[in-house]
């Protein structure tokens, strides 16, 4: 990674406000709009989640345990819900404040540090703490994510105190690991890819990284403070400890989801269902016709056809004996999507429906032409332009409403140790990838996701990263993503539109990757997060 | 979590039906008595039952209960080998009529409520357990704090059939001897035992350890356990006014309130009054997004000047294409569907529309909520409140959808320690019904008042 560059960046942007377009995602970035989250229950005066007043989650660990793959995490998952969220990394601070090229002193983290050292150390933690301050007085924030060792318990305490007197709670979330091949394994994915380790071998450095760790960092009090909030995840989840003094609901829920949260390797793929008899009725519940039937089959064969290359491709690579894991199909209750999941039930494959996974409820609009749209509910139509992602037409569900009831499978989603398919309407698919990748809201209802692709999405470090498999073969006419645009709520998911001239296909493109409005008023969204090229990695 | 898909025979389309992979759990209580373990064994049951998911309690103590009813405290001495042979055969006795229950393929969820305060005792259920493909998850709850366990211990001896028709006093001192011979031999889940899936809940929650939860299932049973709370509080829970599509007949839709409606919203500031508010009480309003929700509770909002939110989840039940049509039209134009919804209410789900099985799906974070909420009253429809009743009041699946709750009605829930307290207050403004008995005409109709024949 660029450490060069974005250690720049960093030292240029006081308060971390990536506006670059480059470094633009809904984790390091706030949307302009503050209201813009995907799955917040409900908005209030103050901009803050009804039960749940400021807090400052505060994570303890040595470096190579963890720590900043579960802010990431958390921040995304809170920034789903609603809760505005920041992460702020001391390591950014230090950096810029050390003058490029220059190291820290080697005593910074010592206990008993020269007076020079604890000064540096005083300023850049103090630098940290006002921006802090100012996202949660002055920006609406709900909760800041401080991301830093926070070794001793001494420090931890005065930093719960130091929070007190500014009526903000303080939530400490240690990472704690005795496990060697847990340690030894987030050192190799994520610390030694810096331009320090370039021709070492991967063993050499793993041990020249914790040597460097426990020589910088001699001491390490794990986190047994009675008195105050914490969250103890030992191994990566194998264990956690709650000391609840005053939890919260959003406290809570963040044990929910580090109790599913794990690092995992395992695919995610999306796929529309098939065309169904009656595609433009909503309400009809049909059955696949005879193209949609055909699209089940090729999209069955495409699929496994793509594992079982990959499974080659890691054989190839040396992986002797390498087995894909196996996959799992979750549909929703809707007919067309688990018809489209037939082939694979009738090989083996296990196949869920999920009620909450049916697609956005149009309402009023249901059948109806943009045109008669426009002419019946010009009021609404303003509104829903101003705000596609939260505005409801009437009786319809919005893609807000559509995240919240989707919640509880992203949650189901983070504990799947299996690979998944999902075979959904493009409203749900769209809703589940902007959660994954980390979209704004206000990009979520212009995602697409055409027939004739397979979206994979594969975790990477911090982020997921995200590809398409084509299918070949398809009849033209089934392609199209749904044409759910500004004006046209929640069209069927069909293939051939009833709505003159916007049944085709935008010419040439179906990947989210452009930000730019086409003429027919339909956006492609900027391409989603790209965390890993944002924080800079901590070697200390 | 549905097992199955529901389908609708009578329209030509493919079927097959989706597997489940809900794997089989034996959560096992762990802790001394008087700590709580039975309320979390009853809640954690009742929610799993409501959500869809079979589970049973398997109570050890009953099974002792056949042998010995009312066994003096010297009996739980572990010195006594009589008394701790019958315990064992008790314990055997539970495990034996839970492995058989599994093995009927209908239980996915065991609840094995006994002190379990042995290594070994854990050991021998881990291990039968496992030989029959079932995950363990052990809850302890442990307790130094001496009031909630006092308080504990009056609610037993009050309530326990051990105690039954005994001197209330002597109960207490017999029951504190008998918790003092448990704790004789009693050994916490320790690092010896960490490759268990487990939680011990150490004081109602203040410190809770998670040990190796390995499926999804648990995670959400552990976040259950511990949202719970043990705060004094009441739930109140009313239907919208009567609205102008129930004057009409109409289901669905998002009508207005009717003049009567009007009067219901304005009398709902002192039916709960009436309802007993203890002073100083915080209550919170949900309503729907529907605007006969909202109109309903508008003047209770703006008198009391309590806080209000407006939940999605609590929309009425979707009905697809019969949105807006009375139950003469539907069963005119969707005879068979009405037909199929009277065979089995509960998972009926309406053509483009919802089933109860749906609602209770999807008030799923409502009930968490709820359960982490203190003073709440929620004004909703007739579909949603039979769903959150159900959840409260354990109504099974069958009776559910059938449960007459007539408009005009404020209905306060009081958590007590073993079950719920109703209370139902009148408002005395007339209404519409809308209640429609099982195989019935296709309109609405008063309900039997007397006899419960009809109420199937």
């Amino acid at each position: 990674m660029d450490t060069l560059l974005t250690a720049e960046i960093v030292a240029n942007s006081p308060q971390f406000r990536r506006k670059s377009s480059i470094f633009v995602d809904a984790i390091h970035d706030l949307p302009e709009k503050a209201d813009l989250a995907p799955a917040q229950l409900y908005s209030t005066e103050s901009g803050r989640l009804f039960h749940s007043g400021r807090i400052v989650i505060i994570t303890v660990g040595l470096p190579a345990r963890g720590k900043t793959h579960m802010s990431v995490a958390l921040a995304r998952y809170l920034r789903w819900l609603g809760v505005k969220t920041r992460i702020f990394h001391l390591g950014d601070y230090r950096r810029a404040t050390i003058p490029f090229g220059e190291d820290m002193p080697d005593d910074y983290f010592y206990v008993k540090a020269t007076a020079s050292s604890v000064l540096l150390r005083q300023k850049i933690v103090r630098k940290c703490r006002e921006d802090i301050y100012h996202f949660l007085n002055h920006e609406k924030g709900q909760i800041a994510i401080y991301d830093a060792v926070n070794p001793l318990a001494s420090g931890r305490r005065s930093l719960a105190k130091e929070f007190a007197k500014h009526d903000i709670e303080t939530l400490f979330i240690e990472s704690w690991c005795d496990d060697e091949r847990i340690i030894e394994e987030n050192v190799r994915r994520v610390k030694i890819s810096s331009p320090d380790y370039v021709s070492w071998s991967p063993e050499d450095a793993v041990k020249h990284y914790l040597n460097r760790i426990s020589s910088r960092i001699p001491q390490f009090q794990t986190m047994e403070e009675k008195d105050l909030n914490y969250i103890k995840m030992i191994n990566a989840g194998e264990r956690l400890i709650v000391n609840n003094r005053s939890f919260g609901y959003l406290s809570n829920r963040i044990v929910f989801y580090l109790l599913n949260l794990h690092i995992k390797s395992r695919r995610t793929y999306f796929v529309r269902a098939g065309v169904s008899l009656e595609a433009d009725s909503y309400k009809a519940d049909a059955s696949l016709s005879e193209q949609g039937e055909e699209y089940a089959k090729k999209m069955t064969e495409q699929l496994l056809a793509h594992r079982e290359s990959e499974k080659q491709e890691m054989i190839d690579r040396g992986e002797t004996g390498y087995e894909l894991r196996p996959l799992k199909v979750w549909t929703s209750t809707r007919r067309r999507t688990v018809e489209t999941a037939k082939y694979l039930y009738d090989r083996g494959y296990k196949v869920r429906q999920r009620s909450q996974m049916s697609q956005l409820n149009p309402g009023v609009c249901e059948k109806m032409s943009e045109e008669r749209i426009r002419a019946e509910w010009p009021d609404e139509v303003l509104k829903h332009e101003l705000d596609p992602y939260h505005h409801r037409y009437p009786r319809a569900e919005s893609y807000h409403d559509l995240a919240v009831r989707l919640e509880p499978i992203i949650l189901e989603l983070e504990r799947e140790q299996n690979d998944l398919l999902i075979i959904a309407h493009e409203s749900v698919l769209r809703v589940l990838y902007g959660y994954l990748m980390a979209c704004n809201a206000a990009d979520i209802p212009f995602l697409e996701f055409p027939r004739n692709e397979v979206i994979e999405i594969i975790p990477e470090s911090y982020q997921n990263e995200a590809s398409r498999i084509h299918i070949p073969d398809l009849p033209e006419e089934i392609i199209p993503d749904s044409p759910e645009d500004l004006k046209i709520p929640v069209p069927p998911s069909g293939g051939v539109s009833p709505m003159q001239g916007l049944g085709s296909p935008l010419e040439g493109t179906s990947t989210p990757i452009s930000g730019v409005r086409t003429p027919s008023g339909v956006r492609t969204p900027r391409e989603p997060e790209r965390i890993s090229q944002q924080h800079v990695e901590d070697v200390v | 979590m549905s097992t199955g898909s529901v389908i609708r025979s009578q329209q030509q389309h493919k079927v097959f039906v989706a597997s489940s992979d809900e794997s089989k759990i034996c959560v096992v209580m762990v802790g001394l008595p008087a700590r709580g373990k039975s309320l979390i064994a009853g809640k954690a049951m009742r929610y799993l039952a409501w959500v869809g998911i079979p589970a049973r309690v398997f109570n050890v103590g009953s099974y002792r209960r056949h042998a010995t009813p009312q066994p003096a405290a010297t009996f739980f001495d572990p010195h006594n080998e009589e008394g701790e042979r019958m315990r064992r055969a008790a314990a055997e006795a539970a495990m034996s009529d839970m492995l058989n229950w599994f093995r009927t393929g209908k239980g996915v969820v065991a609840i094995l409520d006994a002190t379990n305060s042995t290594k070994e005792r854990r050991k021998w259920i881990h291990e039968s357990c496992r030989d029959a493909d079932i995950e363990t998850l052990f809850v302890e709850s442990i307790c130094d704090d001496e009031d909630l366990i006092m308080n504990n211990i009056l609610e037993v001896k009050t309530t326990s059939p051990d105690y039954k028709g005994q001197d209330p006093e002597l109960a207490a001192v017999d029951f504190r001897n008998r918790i003092r011979n448990y704790e004789k031999a009693y050994e916490t889940i320790d690092d010896n035992e960490k490759k268990y899936t487990y939680v011990k809940l150490i004081n109602v929650g203040s410190t809770v350890i998670i040990n190796q939860i390995k499926d999804y299932l648990s995670s959400r049973l552990v976040y259950y356990i511990q949202n719970l709370h043990i705060k004094p509080r009441s739930i109140w829970l009313s239907r919208h006014g009567e609205s102008e599509y129930n004057l009409t007949g109409k289901i669905g839709g998002d009508s207005n309130i009717s003049e009567r409606g009007e009067l219901y919203a304005q009398a709902l500031p002192r039916l709960m009054r009436e309802s007993g508010v203890p002073a100083n009480t915080k209550i919170v309003i949900w309503t729907s997004t529907l605007r006969r929700t909202i109109q309903s509770a508008r003047h209770l909002k703006a008198e009391t000047g309590f806080d209000k939110l407006e939940w999605k989840a609590l929309d009425e039940l979707d009905s697809g294409v019969c949105d807006g049509l009375t139950y003469e039209e539907i069963a005119e134009k969707y005879p068979e569907d009405f037909a199929a919804r009277d065979e089995d209410k509960y998972n009926y789900r309406y053509r483009g529309g919802e089933s109860y099985r749906d609602v209770v799906i999807r008030l799923e974070p409502i009930i968490m909520e709820l359960e982490r909420s203190e003073n709440v009253i929620i004004v909703t429809h007739q579909a949603v409140l039979r769903c959150i009743y159900s959840y409260f009041m354990n109504v099974p699946q069958e009776k559910s959808p059938w449960m007459e709750v007539p408009l005009h009605t404020l209905i306060k829930l009081t958590p007590r320690a073993y079950g719920t307290e109703e209370q139902r207050f009148k408002a005395d403004i007339p209404a519409v019904s809308t209640w429609r008995g099982k195989g019935s005409q296709a309109k609405h109709q008063e309900f039997p008042t007397e006899g419960k024949e009809a109420q199937h």
